[in-house]
């Protein structure tokens, strides 16, 4: 059963002429991890908000067409009913601390307290999103006085103690280091493997390709792929159009060409590269120093 | 700067322990009858009797009289010499510097505002000093306040300060970059736009992104709130605000009655 | 087929008090005070001879609404007054007439143009003054802290009534530093884009055709120098005999 049903969207902003999202078809199942890859002005975020109910709720606007999710339909329900069911984090960590509350137990709580959850199930559910992103330990520390990644993590996790059907995350680590990146993404993986349906949008295809079920490429305002990460990813139409694409399908698309690379389809991973490249006969006899990683053809 | 804008000094006291609300109906009465009480000696007896016995028994000694001594007193002294010059009045002269006299009218009159004025910051000083804002914020909201009042007090709190460093920064960037604070006049209102601009369209930028973020935790949400805190209320607290609530209508009552 | 309507342009009247109100509004309001303390410490730092310590409260007032613009300046004068300055506490009232009339200018169409900021910013001053006169009196028997007490002696010392030397000075003082916090708010709305202006309540207040020209600056900064020498005028024929 769909969980996201989205026939025949098209949004404008308000005072602008020019439509963001245009007639938009997309079915999400339950659990399903979709990725969604786009140029910058493609129309991602707007499609966030649109899942997330603020298109049109908080941003007004003209939207057509119908939008389903989890049960609600967007002309029928309110923008609070809707963010009970959809949870909603996006790039820059530091303007979704809410300001409201001095410790990282009392953020995570603010969301509950506005929907009138009791005190038990409050502290219960706060304790478990804290060890869901491996944050128990800030507890007792003020936002404010995080690191990036630590502080996406809390934004995370004030999302997930609203217990949400639907995940949709904007870009969250455009705006981390190295070692924030790898933290958001290991709680949007176990997200994704306890079941819950995960729209995420993002730039490392190379980390999409491993772990999503689903990817959607999106430009100016239109659907242009969808389906696996290897069909999306490699496909030529993605060439084309010069986004989303990940080193090694470059590399390999070169090699394919020299004739070098024999398999059918691109590699997206690491993993898919060096296991493509080590098969190939006709490799020369420094095949050793390819299994350390393919960026070494030439 | 105090990364966080707050007197709020964590301890153990009968003060610190009282509901937040009887706290705050104590500091008004506090203040209301120290201005409304129509005998002279009323906020030197309330500041005496009150304020300081308070400061003990809350065990806030050495934050208050601190900030007395820094801000209450400085103000205060200065009210004071002013009215104690200026207040008009027909009443035997006790004093005279440089043609200005000091009667003996506009000294008592000063003296009352002054001591007033005291009481009023000293009260609540040690309100805030013994609550946490947002114990205290928790408890209003419980009882009636708007969440959203809440959030816009507390909220404050938080980005005061943050304001108060980024504009230092702005400063120091400016002043390395030439600005110079004893220049010019023409060129210190010139200077205006490079200082303010960067701080207040940086701090707008957030607020899109915020709104956006709260809504998303259910910020407008209809429901009745429900609060994480779980603040006491005996009833005997109860019992004191209405006898606070009371000598207050005393006070405006006699107040109304004898002018 | 669905369709939601742009919010309806009509300015709605200055008396629908929830209007102002929406999430934009409440995460603004504590950034508007935050920038009020901002920007008079930077006044102060700059040692010029105003306070603008009123923009955040004025910017409210404008693009959400005059209640939204008097709790900004309420809210503003009490925490400011209970954690960084008591002198700031018992004018709050003041504040929030800041606020108030802020609002109701611009839904009158007059922030719209520079001439009308100015004329905003007059209007606010005198609201500003008579508003202060009350607070003046009870609180502090007419002669407050701050050079504007200082004046208010002066005029007593010559023999003018209490009352008329508490008016009098508000009205030197506040003028100057009113309208130029009514412009330089002004300026900011100017420099937020229409999208982000789109957000608020009362967008519609600062919705112009064509940009604002440099001309009209030049004549809305004339207007201000006039009104200074103006005051000064006044002190001295309120001074005279």
């Amino acid at each position: 059963m769909a969980i996201v049903n989205l026939q025949n969207i098209t949004y404008k902003y308000p005072l602008t002429d020019v439509p963001v999202l245009k007639n938009i078809n997309l079915q999400i199942e339950e659990g399903q991890f979709a990725a969604v890859v786009g140029p910058n002005g493609a129309g991602k975020s707007t499609l966030c908000y649109t899942l997330a109910g603020f298109v049109p709720h908080f941003f007004k606007g003209e939207l057509t067409g119908s939008v389903e999710v989890a049960g609600m339909e967007s002309s029928q329900s309110t923008l609070d009913e809707w963010v009970l069911n959809v949870g909603l984090a996006f790039q820059n960590p530091f303007n979704q601390i809410s300001g409201a509350k001095y410790t990282v137990f009392e953020e995570l709580a603010f969301g509950l307290e506005n929907i009138g959850v009791p005190r038990d199930e409050m502290k219960a559910r706060v304790t478990n999103a804290m060890d869901l992103t491996g944050i128990s330990d800030l507890a007792n520390r003020s936002p404010y006085s995080l690191s990036g990644g630590q502080q996406q993590r809390v934004a995370l996790a004030s999302i997930l103690v609203m217990q949400p059907k639907v995940l949709v995350l904007d870009e969250p680590t455009s705006q981390m280091d190295p070692i924030g990146t790898r933290e958001v993404f290991g709680v949007i993986r176990k997200m994704a493997e306890q079941g819950m349906t995960v729209i995420l949008v993002e730039h490392k295809v190379e980390w999409i390709a491993q772990f999503a079920d689903r990817v959607i490429a999106l430009r100016d305002g239109h659907i242009l792929l969808d389906g696996t990460p290897s069909e999306v990813l490699t496909s030529p139409i993605l060439e084309e159009s010069g986004f989303g694409i990940s080193r090694y399908t470059s590399v390999a698309r070169k090699a394919q060409g020299l004739g070098l690379w024999k398999r059918d389809r691109l590699p997206v991973t690491l993993d898919e590269a060096v296991e493509g490249f080590s098969l190939s006969p006709s490799v020369p006899s420094s095949s050793q120093s390819l299994k350390g990683g393919g960026e070494q053809l030439s | 700067m105090h990364e966080r804008l707050s007197f709020f000094v964590k301890r153990d006291s009968p003060i610190h322990r009282l509901n937040p609300m009887t706290k705050v109906v104590l500091a008004l009465s506090l203040v209301l009858i120290a201005f409304s009480s129509p005998w002279y000696w009323t906020p030197q007896a309330i500041f005496l009797l009150a304020i300081i016995p308070l400061t003990f028994i809350a065990r806030v000694v050495k934050e208050y009289w601190s900030f007395f001594l820094k801000v209450i007193l400085p103000t205060v002294s200065f009210l004071f010499v002013m009215q104690a010059l200026f207040l008009p009045g027909e009443s035997r002269i006790i004093f005279e510097i440089f043609g200005l006299e000091v009667t003996e009218l506009s000294a008592q009159l000063a003296f009352r505002n002054a001591t007033r004025i005291a009481v009023m910051v000293s009260s609540f000083t040690i309100l805030l000093l013994t609550t946490h804002p947002s114990e205290l914020m928790s408890d209003l909201t419980r009882r009636g306040l708007p969440g959203q009042f809440a959030y816009v007090i507390i909220a404050s709190l938080q980005i005061i300060p943050q304001m108060q460093a980024k504009a230092q920064t702005i400063i120091s960037a400016q002043r390395s970059r030439g600005l110079d604070t004893q220049s010019s006049f023409f060129r210190r209102v010139g200077a205006i736009v490079p200082l303010v601009g960067p701080l207040v369209f940086g701090s707008l930028v957030e607020v899109e992104e915020r709104a956006i973020a709260i809504e998303a935790r259910g910020f407008t949400s209809t429901r009745a709130k429900t609060s994480f805190h779980e603040i006491p209320d005996p009833s005997s607290e109860r019992v004191i605000r209405w006898l606070l609530i009371f000598l207050v209508i005393i006070s405006l009552a006699l107040k109304l009655w004898l002018s | 087929m669905q369709n939601v309507a742009m919010q309806n342009k009509r300015s709605d009247s200055w008396l629908n008090i929830k209007k102002d109100f929406n999430t934009m509004t409440w995460v603004l309001m504590p950034v508007a005070i935050a920038i009020n303390m901002a920007v008079g410490q930077i006044v102060a730092t700059l040692r010029l001879p105003v306070y603008l310590d009123s923009i955040g409260t004025v910017l409210v007032g404008v693009i959400c609404g005059p209640w939204a613009g008097a709790l900004t300046g309420a809210l503003a004068n009490t925490i400011l007054g209970l954690t960084i300055n008591p002198d700031f506490l018992p004018w709050w009232p003041v504040a929030a007439v800041i606020g108030l009339v802020s609002g109701i200018c611009a839904n009158y169409g007059l922030f719209k143009s520079w001439w009308g900021v100015v004329v905003s910013g007059f209007i606010i001053a005198l609201a500003a003054a008579i508003s202060s006169v009350p607070i003046s009196l009870l609180v502090y028997g007419g002669i407050t802290t701050g050079g504007t007490g200082l004046i208010t002696a002066y005029l007593v010392e010559t023999g003018r009534g209490i009352v008329q030397a508490v008016f009098a000075s508000s009205f030197l003082t506040e003028p100057v530093d009113k309208i130029t916090t009514a412009m330089l708010a002004f300026a900011i709305i100017q420099g937020l884009s229409k999208r982000f202006l789109a957000r608020f309540p009362r967008a519609e207040n600062v919705e112009t055709d064509e940009k604002i020209s440099q001309t009209q600056l030049i004549i809305a900064v004339a207007v201000v120098i006039l009104l200074i020498l103006f005051a000064i005028f006044l002190l001295g024929r309120l001074t005279g005999a």
